[in-house]
């Protein structure tokens, strides 16, 4: 399927430290749903998120099936300026990856 | 006789089929998936109680129950609406934390997101999960080599894994 560009990321400067807010598009199937025939629907779901500031890794998270639709995910970073460079990878259980990338406000 | 042959003939080819199916899936499973999955932890994922999970998750299951690590969930706070999207909150004072795992007890898999945290990230962190039924939502942190654990009972309306 390819890379997907719908996800959205966005970095803002608060009080001296960087907030990260992430969404991501993806159905998040967990492989137990059904759909209107009463087939079950097949998993599918992101299971490694990889988080960069200026090319060094500084957060991975592991999702199982319990992630919500369309995941959202907020922290933030020690420091950091206008500027930097935050950029994200995610892979699904299908091998389906995306790409996100921003720049700190 | 004819009809002996075509038998014979579609034994050759179907295990000559599989033979080649396995030798290509071998072959991917070493290459592809490997390379893109090699850290998801799936027997933590797959385990089917918060002690198994926490144990191939972390190695151990003992935990501090501790006040140092807050914990929101659900809009209103311990009542969602909604199962499929549960709003989470994650705060703590605790410094060097390595890890942070979010499991909710009543779900056919438990644990539902884990975190390798560098020292670059602060906390709080929030997220979105689903919950099945009503059931204990439980974040565990692990800092400085101990693991520091908190829960909070919250009450579904509508599931959220069907």
């Amino acid at each position: 399927m390819g890379l997907v560009s719908k996800d959205r990321l966005r970095a803002k400067l608060k009080n001296g430290d960087t907030t990260v807010r992430v969404l991501l598009s993806h159905p998040m199937h967990t492989g137990r749903a059904k759909n209107s025939a009463g087939e079950l629907i097949a998993a599918e779901f992101i299971q490694d998120i990889r988080c960069w500031r200026n090319d060094v890794e500084i957060l991975t998270m592991k999702c199982g099936t319990a992630t919500a639709k369309n995941p959202y995910f907020s922290f933030q970073l020690v420091a950091g300026k206008a500027g930097d460079k935050i950029s994200l990878r995610w892979v699904d259980n299908l091998g389906t990856k995306g790409l996100a990338e921003t720049m700190v406000k | 006789m004819v009809k002996e042959v075509d038998q014979h003939r579609r034994q050759v080819l179907k295990g000559a089929i599989s033979a080649s199916t396995i030798a290509l899936v071998a072959a991917s499973g070493l290459l592809l998936p490997q390379r893109l999955l090699a850290h998801w932890p799936k027997n933590a994922f797959n385990a089917e109680t918060v002690e198994d999970a926490l144990l191939a998750l972390l190695d151990e299951a003992e935990v501090a129950e501790d006040s140092a690590i807050s914990f929101k969930v659900g809009t209103p706070p311990s009542y969602a609406v909604n199962g499929a999207s549960v709003p989470v909150q994650i705060l703590s004072e605790l410094e060097n934390i390595e890890r942070i795992a979010i499991l909710v007890e009543k779900n056919p898999f438990p644990l539902a997101m884990s975190l390798d945290v560098t020292e670059a990230v602060k906390l709080p962190f929030k997220t979105m999960i689903k919950i099945r039924e009503d059931s204990n939502v439980i974040a565990i942190v692990r800092a400085d080599g101990k693991l520091y654990k908190t829960s909070r009972f919250v009450e579904v309306d509508i599931g959220g894994c069907g």
